[in-house]
């Protein structure tokens, strides 16, 4: 009668629970598409039933064991939230790259790695809008991938104009299933810009790098948009100057921004694998390693750069704040202040009870960030 | 010693007339209140609140009796401990208050901070012979009898606290404090001294003229009468109540549920009294259609009609357990004229405001009765400091408690004074 309890698709659709990380790292490949000639989609899920949730933006940090090496990766999920059942990270192969290549070589149905978050605040539900525009290049597609399908399996009238640059139509991930949205749905719209044709495909389409001129043809209301970037560094560099130039009001552009900048030591082999991979293939996702990221105060309305690897109170001393602290172990409490956006990773001795991390609350002396932040100090 | 003078306060110790009330002075001067502070609230068991009041770990509430200032916290163990509520460093006052949650106690001055157990856990700047063991927070003796918590300030406690638990615990048990909540709490500022305020709580020989809420579910008749005077109705009644308690107190002993007098209000250091009393009307509650007042009953009771268990504590304390709710009451002297009542209404702690009981309707009764027992008090103040009051008699009938409470601080006054 329970055919749920023997279906092992019917069990995942049952679960009630949602994944937590915390309790449970490990993720279990459970397919892998071949998306282009050289992007694969891997599909994860719980060995035990569980339910995803996050939102349309966020990544996963994966560690992923390479040969003898443990190497950290973060990858923006693809997926869907609506589809709670499964999670998908889409990866491009990048040549040169370790982990792509090995993820491309390796991992299989069955096999399992291990991951934490969802982590990160790039989302459209962090700036909700009536019009929203996606620029992506290459495969920045991920995160932007994520927000159109979730608008569009929950129906809303949102609408949405999804403009991205790939290297030719071969490049163009997700292509069928966009064009398949932009059908059915009056209010998403997809355009595509190649830099050349494929070997089988001409471009009919724009052509080139995106420009104000195709922007502009494409989308004419781009200024009226809350506009979500990502693609390589480049690429993100240009569409910034292009909007500025534009006129576009910048406090409603929002990328998936990486500084490579100041890393630490540590760092260093990490982030300079990461900087060839971007040398080596202009279209590389951005998976850093040591991501920075802005603190602001909003009482004294100071801001700040915080490494994920280092406490806020530190960089704050670094920068010159000062802010309540004793023990500097997450002992005492002197530091505890509310943390009114974003996240952060905390390891305190005692000086905070749950329910305080419950209400917001957060021990700075001992807290590193996971996403940009807002202090109330 | 035969030459030796008496203090005032011995004589008048000495001099009081039994079965009177106190002369003025106990009521009126700054001396006496000084030495009841000392003696009463300094060496014996004060109740304070309920272990409901810090219900998870890192919670804290701070009392403060007279000059001292306590801060009783729930530890990670889930212990309720107590400590003087004073740095160790400079002296600062550490938790500010009433309610509040830490992780550590920490001490805002120089963020000196303690963990749960009072242990000194941080401190700055102190150098390498500074020796943090020796700078714990000062323990307070702490007891929780059935969740009802008592302290004593003295550095040796009354011993026969283990008594009073051994007795009255089995009455307190089966509404099971430790499973509430605080639905409500309430301080008053009565202008009174607090002999006044216990004293005019250790009689019901005012209500029927005074509470006319109170005497709805509660029975006068349980505080005693003079039945000489009675006339046929008022005997009919009186009569009624005595076969009620009878009956009833023989029904509740049969569900395992203690009933019967105990009075030690005047024979014990650590003295109380407790009786389980029938109600009228209904019979469940101390409301106002005598019904239960929240849905979800206490402890594993099934029914709600279980009358009230009252339970009387020396010096500051009485308490009414219901079927569905818990009053309780605590007197904390703030100087000679004037005491703060605190009163604290307990129901299960699942229980939900609006949804299982109406806060107006659970607090009613006893919010008007404590608003007219002050008022009382104030006249009763204003009285005593007249040039023609003199003590007057104590009704034998129904004022018996009054009489054991005075002679209780009197014993006690006298026990540490010398008469």
């Amino acid at each position: 009668m329970n055919s749920a309890s023997t279906e092992p698709a019917a069990a995942r659709l049952a679960a009630s629970a949602s994944w937590d990380a915390e309790a449970d790292d490990a993720l279990v490949c459970l397919a892998v598409r071949q998306e282009t000639h050289d992007v694969k989609t891997f599909v994860l899920s719980p060995p035990e039933p569980r339910r995803f949730a996050y939102a349309p933006g966020q990544f996963l940090t994966f560690a992923f064991e390479v040969g003898a090496e443990t190497i950290h990766r973060c990858y923006t999920i693809s997926s869907a939230p609506t589809r709670p059942h499964a999670l998908s990270i889409t990866v491009k192969r990048v040549p040169g790259g370790p982990v792509s290549n090995w993820l491309h070589d390796n991992l299989k149905a069955g096999d399992t790695v291990r991951a934490l978050g969802p982590m990160g605040d790039f989302s459209c539900f962090t700036h909700p809008a009536q019009k929203y525009l996606l620029l992506s290049g290459g495969s920045g597609v991920t995160p932007m991938m994520a927000m159109a399908r979730t608008f569009h399996d929950l129906g809303e009238p949102r609408d949405v104009a999804f403009v991205h640059s790939a290297r030719s139509p071969a490049d163009i991930v997700f292509r069928a299933e966009l064009e398949t949205m932009a059908r059915l749905d009056p209010s998403f719209r997809f355009h595509a810009v190649c830099e050349a044709d494929a070997p089988d495909e001409a471009w009919s389409g724009p052509k080139g790098r995106l420009s104000l001129d195709i922007l502009t043809q494409a989308v004419p209301d781009f200024r009226e948009r809350e506009v979500f970037v990502c693609g390589p560094k480049p690429y993100m560099d240009a569409v910034r100057a292009m909007l500025r130039e534009a006129g576009f009001d910048m406090a409603r552009h929002h990328e998936e921004s990486f500084d490579f900048g100041a890393l630490p030591e540590a760092e260093q082999q990490a982030a300079a694998e990461a900087g060839r991979a971007l040398d080596a293939e202009a279209e590389e996702a951005p998976a850093a390693t040591v991501r920075t990221f802005r603190v602001e105060f909003a009482k004294t309305r100071r801001v700040l750069d915080c490494p994920e690897n280092e406490t806020v109170l530190d960089a704050a001393r670094k920068a010159g704040i000062r802010l309540p602290s004793s023990c500097a172990k997450g002992l005492c409490g002197t530091c505890k202040s509310k943390v009114t956006k974003g996240t952060v990773a905390m390891t305190h001795a005692g000086g905070i009870r749950q329910r305080e991390i419950d209400a917001g609350m957060a021990l700075l002396c001992c807290s590193k960030p996971t996403s940009d932040l807002v202090v109330e100090r | 010693m035969l030459d030796v003078t008496p203090t005032p306060l011995q004589r008048l110790l000495r001099e009081r007339r039994p079965g009177y009330t106190l002369p003025a002075p106990f009521y009126l001067s700054p001396e006496i209140f000084e030495a009841d502070m000392e003696v009463i609230f300094g060496r014996h068991w004060i109740y304070v609140g309920v272990e409901p009041d810090v219900p998870e770990a890192g919670d804290v509430m701070v009392v403060d009796i007279g000059k001292t200032s306590v801060a009783i916290v729930r530890d990670d163990d889930n212990e309720v401990r107590a400590f003087h509520n004073v740095c160790r460093h400079r002296g600062a006052r550490l938790v500010h208050d009433e309610k509040s949650t830490v992780g550590n106690l920490v001490c805002r001055y120089h963020s000196w901070t303690y963990d749960l157990t009072g242990e000194l856990i941080h401190a700055e700047h102190m150098g390498p012979d500074f020796k943090k063991g020796c700078h714990g927070l000062k323990p307070v003796h702490l007891r929780s009898l059935e969740g009802l918590l008592f302290i004593c300030l003295a550095e040796e406690a009354p011993s026969d606290f283990d008594e009073m638990a051994a007795r009255l615990g089995p009455y307190i048990a089966p509404h099971n404090v430790r499973d509430t909540k605080v639905a409500f709490q309430k301080d008053i500022i009565e202008p009174g001294n607090w002999k006044l305020t216990m004293e005019n709580n250790r009689e019901c020989y005012h209500c029927g003229a005074n509470h006319p809420e109170l005497t709805v579910p509660l029975f006068a008749y349980g505080f005693g009468f003079a039945p000489e005077e009675m006339g046929e109705h008022d005997r009919a009644e009186a009569e009624r109540y005595g076969c009620l308690l009878k009956t009833r107190h023989g029904e509740w002993e049969a569900e395992g549920l203690p009933s019967r007098e105990i009075d030690e209000l005047d024979t014990m250091v650590t003295a109380f009294r407790t009786e389980r009393l029938p109600l009228d009307g209904e019979g469940e509650s101390h409301t106002l259609d005598t019904k239960a007042a929240c849905k979800k009953l206490l402890g594993d009771f099934t029914k709600p009609k279980l009358g009230g268990l009252s339970v009387w504590t020396q010096p500051n304390s009485w308490h009414h357990f219901l079927g569905d709710h818990i009053v309780t009451f605590s007197v904390l002297p703030l100087d000679a004229e004037r005491s703060l009542l605190r009163t604290k209404w307990l129901v299960h702690k699942d229980a939900v405001e609006g949804v299982d009981y109406d806060l107006a309707n659970l607090i009613g009764v006893w919010e008007a009765t404590n608003d007219q027992d002050s008022e009382l008090v104030g006249i009763c103040q204003q009285g005593v400091a007249s040039p023609a009051y003199e003590p007057g008699p104590y009704s034998p009938n129904t004022e018996m408690l009054v009489e054991k409470f005075c002679n209780w601080y009197v014993g006690r006054m006298a026990a540490h004074l010398g008469r």
